[in-house]
């Protein structure tokens, strides 16, 4: 995953890699290509293997966004991998915004000069391409951590999605199926908080960790939601930056004496200030706003564990009590006998591995949280270390 | 001192009113004799003594050449009448004509026609170009002026309550009694001052600056708000605005050469008392609703007369003005876009720091938990770097081109004036034209008790002519001198305001290094 290089975002990929425990060679699989068309974009899933069981050693596939959604759902729903945290599946590709933006920059091209027009497009366009790599590590990084997951990797849905040629004829769900998911999820919450309140969880690990992990997560929720202000504001300011240096040039080309020389100075000295700010501001995006986005997302799923375990647990219980029942009526004791034995051993064994599950994703998160901390910390000092020169500079007009 | 208060008033350019002729030119020469002897009393620079007696040579040439024969004989007179000075300046009542004694040079020995307003055009040869910008240099020699606007204090309460602001002064131009003064001013006056020098010189082609403009939303606050304990505090920043905007107004006075030395002007800087209201300033007053009238009739005639223009420059300047005018305003959105974005940004910064306390709080692994809560204060802090920043933006930038805009406007006004005078002038030619073929008429049909009175008022209307004429003249020169100073002082200013505003950039930029350098090591310190 590390030699990955025609990727542009090596650092959150290596992140990943860096905190997973299995670290291994046999199976990598990386984003080689994508391309965006109108509204999909296709993705170019590249795997080398030295695993016995794939028929080849180098392939690839293309891929669109539906299927990697349909791969993590086929996770969510084995129940045999209900103890481990599923990896959240990445976001739509969204291009709403740019495309928004694109729009009202060609209406708008009247009003403003043919430089500032360009400029304006340029930082769109950059804009875009960053949105695009940004989707693309995203889905990276979703197929990393189930490829280098001891028991997903293993699983024949994945390794379906790696290899088979042909389109996976994954249709996205359409307005019924779209309800039906709509519906099923609104009752599975209202089961969660049921539970949440009802259901006494025998281990403490596990209730401190419920707790935290829900409060937790809307914690992390709000601070994505005020970080991508943020962000967005920083932004705003370095698209003003623009219009005022192209309108400061164009009073240097109108003026014919020495604040011409002064004038056109300026305007470049705020050009330069818009490209700093605008890196500012998509560096805080990348490390900051990102970080936290991703972990609410992972929190998410670790919630989804708990759940699934107190689910597990409300089985076991009842499973407990039909047995008691039986045992009273003394009949269908050994159909009874048997589904609570399976529930206990479902159970416990949910139990332990979500329990590893757990300390692991902490680990992780400091680790991630803390690198990026760091590098958002190095980047704004350089960053506002190169401002201050070409300001200097100014002064010796 | 009568003496020392009469002695710049070397050009009586500015009185329009009830002054005989021979007043004006009796005055004048003791004005220039006068002048000399004061001017080297108050220590002007030998250059300006120069220019006064170059000016005077010129003057005298001028004379021959004007059209009034008077102009020869007068100045024999005013040779003899160098005795008499003081008692007929004390009969001069003081606002009617100070001109600035740095203008020393160009308006001593005025031409001697009737009008007052044409001995200005005198006073604007070339040679005065080169005076002018050695008056501006000797006022950096000797001379200075530095105004300050201070102290925005409530009087009173409730609805008749107003602001008042005290107006400091350093100086030592000769003219002003004291070389400090500080005096408590409101409003309203200084809208009178504007409207005193808009009086006086503005149909002369000078440019007055625009004071601020009123501001009823913001006023009605400031006279609601509560007694004198919640005010002390923190008085809206619609009032530290108009301070700052007042200050500039003062100070773009005090520069410019010709109102300098004003008396409507050092009036209101010296006079302890209170100023008699200048009632006239407010909207709702006779005057008020007068002056809407009047600037809806120039409204049409604007649009209504073309003039055709004989000058080039002036075709030039239009243009380029209007050009300045909207890149201004294009330049001038874009700071308001700047400013509210950078508000926003500040905002979002302070949200963000307090989300990341929040979750510091939720975070149960000690090391990060402290790491989180650092940034958060670290977010804070930006915030009010950001918070400064933005005021930067605001208070140099945006309030500049603001006041520039309405200078622009005042320009344009000016030129309207001329364009007025032009109109003027057009209009006695045509009565002139008229007139004389009346007399034709008369003589032609043979009523020769006709013929007299027609010949009488083409005399007169030849008089109108050429004071039109002249006064056309003038205004144009003025208009000439008062856009070169204008350019000057606009370079000058946006020089000055953009280093500073990159200066302050720079300040932000290195406090924003500070904090984040104190973060790093508690990122890098989790555990």
């Amino acid at each position: 995953m590390e030699n990955s290089n025609n990727h542009l975002d090596v650092e959150k990929k290596s992140e990943r890699s860096e905190t997973v425990d299995l670290n291994d060679n046999t199976l990598q699989v990386d984003i080689s290509d994508a391309l965006s068309e109108r509204e999909k974009v296709k993705f170019t899933v590249h795997t080398k293997t030295t695993l016995k069981d794939f028929a080849k050693q180098d392939f690839s596939v293309v891929r669109q966004h539906e299927e990697f959604i349909w791969l993590h759902d086929r996770f969510e729903e084995n129940e045999s991998y209900a103890g481990y945290i599923i990896p959240p599946p990445p976001p739509r590709p969204d291009f709403d915004s740019s495309r928004e933006k694109l729009q009202k920059l060609g209406e708008g091209e009247g009003s403003m000069t043919a430089e500032e027009f360009k400029k304006m497009k340029q930082e769109l366009e950059a804009e875009y391409l960053a949105t695009f790599k940004k989707t693309v590590a995203m889905h990276e990084v979703f197929l990393c951590r189930l490829a280098n997951h001891p028991i997903f990797r293993a699983d024949t849905n994945f390794r379906v999605f790696l290899e088979y040629e042909q389109d996976l004829s994954v249709r996205g769900k359409n307005k019924k199926e779209k309800l039906e998911t709509f519906l099923r999820s609104f009752s599975k919450t209202t089961d969660e908080i049921l539970l949440g309140s009802t259901q006494k969880d025998v281990d403490e690990f596990f209730d401190k960790e419920k707790s935290f992990l829900l409060d937790y997560h809307s914690l992390l929720k709000d601070a994505t939601v005020r970080a991508d202000k943020m962000t967005k504001a920083h932004k705003d300011v370095a698209d003003h930056y623009i219009k005022i240096s192209s309108c400061l040039l164009e009073m240097a080309t109108a003026d014919t004496n020495q604040l011409e020389r002064f004038a056109t100075k300026t305007a470049d000295i705020f050009e330069k200030a818009r490209k700093i700010e605008n890196r500012v501001s998509t560096d805080e995006d990348l490390k900051l706003s990102d970080t936290l986005r991703y972990y609410m997302r992972d929190t998410t799923a670790a919630k989804n564990l708990l759940y699934r375990r107190l689910r597990c647990l409300a089985d076991y219980e009842g499973a407990n009590r039909a047995l008691e029942k039986a045992r009273a009526k003394n009949k269908d004791v050994h159909a009874a006998e048997w589904s609570q034995h399976q529930a206990c051993e479902k159970f416990e064994q949910m139990s332990a591995k979500g329990k590893e599950e757990l300390i692991d994703f902490k680990v992780r998160r400091v680790a991630a949280i803390k690198k990026n901390l760091v590098e958002l910390c190095e980047l704004e000092l350089k960053h506002a270390n190169v401002t201050t020169p070409f300001t200097f500079s100014l002064k010796s007009f | 001192m009568a003496d020392d208060r009469h002695a710049p008033k070397l050009d009586d350019e500015f009185n329009d009113d009830d002054l005989f002729a021979s007043a004006i030119e009796i005055k004048v020469e003791a004005k220039a004799d006068i002048s000399l002897e004061d001017d080297r009393s108050n220590g002007l620079s030998p250059i300006e003594e120069q220019s006064h007696n170059l000016s005077a040579a010129d003057e005298i040439d001028l004379n021959s050449d004007s059209e009034y024969k008077d102009g020869v004989p007068d100045t024999k007179a005013k040779i003899e009448l160098r005795s008499e000075p003081e008692d007929i300046f004390e009969d001069i009542p003081e606002p009617k004509e100070v001109h600035r004694e740095t203008m020393a040079g160009r308006s001593t020995l005025e031409t001697l026609v009737t009008s007052p307003r044409t001995q200005s055009c005198n006073a604007y040869h070339a040679g005065t170009m080169i005076e002018e910008e050695k008056v501006i240099t000797a006022e950096s020699d000797g001379k200075f002026i530095t105004i300050s606007v201070k102290d925005p204090q409530k009087i009173g309460d409730g609805i008749s309550s107003f602001l008042t602001y005290n107006v400091v002064t350093h100086t030592n131009i000769g003219l002003f009694k004291k070389t400090e003064m500080t005096v408590s001013r409101r409003f309203s006056d200084f809208l009178g001052l504007h409207d005193k020098l808009a009086e006086k010189y503005l149909h002369k082609g000078r440019l007055v600056p625009a004071p601020p403009e009123k501001n009823v939303v913001g006023t009605t606050k400031v006279k609601m708000a509560g007694g004198q304990t919640e005010h002390e505090g923190k008085l809206p920043e619609f009032v530290e605005r108009r301070r700052a905007a007042l200050e500039r107004y003062l100070i773009r006075i005090a520069i410019h050469p010709i109102f300098q030395v004003d008396p409507d002007f050092r009036e209101f800087l010296e006079c302890e008392d209170e100023l008699p209201r200048a009632s006239n300033t407010s909207a709702l007053s006779g005057a008020g609703v007068l002056r809407l009238f009047n600037r809806m009739g120039e409204t049409v005639t604007k649009i209504a007369f073309k003039m055709g223009e004989s000058d080039p420059w002036f075709e030039e300047r239009h243009q380029q003005l209007e050009t300045l005018e909207s890149q201004f305003r294009r330049l001038q959105a874009s700071l308001e876009g700047l400013y509210s974005h950078r508000r926003e940004l500040a905002f979002a910064t302070a949200a963000l720091g307090k989300g990341l306390a929040l979750l510091s709080n939720g975070e149960d692994h000690a090391g990060l938990s402290r790491a989180l809560a650092k940034m958060a204060e670290l977010h804070d802090k930006l915030e009010g770097v950001h918070n400064d920043q933005s005021n930067a933006d605001f208070y140099i930038l945006h309030e500049l081109i603001k006041d520039y805009l309405s200078l622009l406007g005042v320009v344009k006004d000016v030129f309207h004036e001329r364009v007025k005078a032009f109109q003027t002038w057009q209009h006695a030619q045509q009565m002139l034209a008229k007139k004389r073929e009346a007399v034709d008429r008369w003589e032609a049909t043979g009523r020769s008790d006709k013929v007299a009175p027609a010949k009488d008022e083409v005399l007169e209307w030849e008089a109108k002519v050429n004071r039109s004429q002249e006064e056309f003249d003038v205004i144009s020169k003025a208009i000439k001198k008062e856009l070169e100073l204008f350019d000057l002082q606009r370079v000058k200013d946006f020089k000055a305001a953009f280093i500073s505003y990159l200066e302050a950039q720079m300040k932000a930029q290195d406090k924003i290094i500070e904090h984040w350098e104190t973060y790093m090591p508690e990122a890098k310190a989790i555990a």
